[in-house]
């Protein structure tokens, strides 16, 4: 029999969260011991614990059934235990326990910590894009975009409202762009659990901004069906949409900035 | 958080441990985990035996196909049998190139691989 | 000399797998709208895929890594490169090796990897091209050419 080993480590990206590397057998005997290393972990405040578990060869109920007691205590003090680094082999016996349901399981270190900046720190995840001012492009771009909202836990019908506002702003990006200067159109999301932020650039010709700065004027006028007015109803759409949108114009081009709250 | 895909569930007439699955979307790093889930719930309820319809699965990954390889070996280990059918040409050249087409059971249809369930 | 101006995309993305998903697709639809071939952007997007997941889960050092990536796209040719902060000694010289390694098969690979090691097989497989460099501090490029099949 392997007896079990706690190594208590730091975690290399993140020295303020805790990290157990678990090796050998995770049998009834090592209960004890998980006890003894969970009360240091209890003293020490943190509540947020990794169980690296890469080098387990064997598991049973009972020792488990202690983890998962941790894991209720910490997360009565608003934290969590998660479990990286578990073979597919004792990942289907936890499986078989039940475990699966209890813990949250990350393949990589990288991953918890991931979800640890987004659920525990709610941190904005930033996507920077750069791609040729050229509308077959546009679809591709809004698509990613709305994936990300999706991927990001953002339902179905606010990834397609953002996936709407996006194909507006990069639409209206690559046709008021300039037709001199041929630059990328940078489009930048900024994303947390809360809301997302899209910002547009690009380069203008002054006679294309001055259309533009009078489109977004009359943004406070209601939405007519004038077939001239579709430019209009363009950044109105991005308006109903949104919870912000701020236009801005210089000598060297036009920046969009838009910010949605989550919904659902 | 998960990529999409999507399992759906039959049974197969005249087989109380096989269970077919259709994997619909795509099987990549970031939904493994819960296709592993899935599949070892239905080992453990006692299917033995997995037909898993592709017919839907427009892409698979190398982590993909390591669980796929996974879920091989441990129907193996219970006398039954993990069985692909309906492989799309994108996903079979994957298979293929990483030579696991000699490790999986590939069938051209879910009929085929239903024939050939002991 | 090549006098052909490439459409170039640029992403920086943060060192998470969530966005590998997003990501593959738009340079597989980029590719579609370019005109290349349905096969053409789907064994590209298998690329994608394998090197980012590798550049996040091997290429990333701190907690706030990101991943950059960049496509040109001509008009007989698509060429991807990958630049990640680099990760710790032993998994560059794990990503060296793999791409030394002569072909590499699914049987050589226990199934507890979890098809690690077959990503990097995957790339060498569908790629005519691919190097590696490595920068100042570790910084890793990796750098992919494909060129379009009736080219």
């Amino acid at each position: 029999m392997q007896e079990l080993k706690i190594q208590k480590m730091p975690v290399e990206l993140r020295p303020d969260l805790s990290m157990w590397k678990l090796e050998g057998e995770l049998g009834p005997e090592s209960i004890a011991r998980i006890q003894a290393e969970f009360e240091l972990v209890l003293d020490s405040k943190q509540n947020f614990l990794i169980a690296e578990m890469s080098g387990v060869t064997q598991v049973s109920s009972a020792a488990i059934g202690q983890l998962m007691g941790c894991r209720q205590l910490l997360s009565e003090r608003g934290g969590d235990l998660v479990i990286t680094g578990v073979s597919l082999d004792i990942k289907s016996k936890l499986s078989a326990m039940g475990a699966t349901k209890i813990f949250k399981f990350y393949n990589e270190l990288r991953s918890a910590i991931n979800a640890y900046h987004w659920e525990v720190e709610r941190k904005a995840e930033k996507v920077g894009l750069s791609f040729p001012p050229e509308l077959q492009f546009v679809p591709p771009v809004r698509q990613m975009v709305s994936r990300i909202a999706r991927q990001k836990g953002y339902s179905h019908r606010d990834s397609f409202r953002i996936e709407t506002i996006v194909d507006e702003i990069c639409n209206n990006a690559v046709e008021h762009g300039s037709e001199k200067v041929k630059k990328n159109i940078d489009l930048t999301v900024q994303i947390n659990r809360e809301k997302i932020e899209l910002e547009v650039a690009n380069a203008s010709d002054p006679d294309k901004i001055e259309n533009l700065r009078a489109v977004s004027s009359s943004l406070s006028k209601p939405p007519t069906a004038d077939a001239g007015q579709r430019r209009g109803r363009g950044l109105a759409l991005i308006k109903m949409l949104s919870n912000n949108l701020d236009i801005n114009f210089s000598g060297e081009g036009t920046s969009v900035h838009v910010t949605k709250l989550r919904e659902e | 958080m998960d990529s999409q895909i999507e399992l759906e569930y039959d049974d197969i007439k005249g087989h109380a441990d096989t269970k077919m699955v259709r994997f619909i979307g795509d099987l990549d790093a970031t939904n493994v985990e819960t296709v592993l889930e899935k599949i070892c719930n239905l080992f453990n309820d006692g299917y033995i035996n997995i037909i898993a319809d592709f017919k839907k699965l427009r892409y698979v990954n190398s982590t993909g196909l390591g669980i796929l390889l996974h879920f091989s070996k441990s129907a193996k280990e219970k006398n039954g049998s993990f069985k692909i059918a309906n492989v799309n040409e994108n996903v079979y050249e994957i298979i293929e190139i990483i030579g696991a087409t000699t490790l999986l059971e590939i069938y051209d249809e879910v009929d085929e691989a239903v024939a050939a369930l002991k | 000399m090549d006098s052909e101006q490439p459409r170039v995309f640029k992403v920086k993305f943060p060192s998470d797998l969530d966005y590998v998903g997003p990501i593959r697709k738009f340079v597989a639809e980029t590719l579609g709208v370019s005109k290349f071939s349905p096969k053409f952007a789907y064994r590209s997007e298998v690329i994608v895929d394998e090197i980012c997941h590798n550049a996040i889960t091997h290429g990333s050092r701190t907690a706030d890594a990101a991943v950059e990536i960049e496509c040109r796209i001509f008009s007989d040719r698509f060429e991807f490169q990958v630049n990640d902060q680099g990760g710790k000694k032993d998994d560059i010289e794990r990503l060296k090796k793999a791409m030394k390694k002569a072909d590499v098969q699914a049987s050589d690979f226990p199934e507890e990897n979890d098809g690690r090691g077959l990503g990097l097989e995957i790339v060498r497989l569908l790629s005519e091209e691919i190097k590696m460099e490595i920068g100042d501090d570790n910084m890793t490029t990796v750098r992919v050419v494909r060129k379009r099949e009736d080219a």
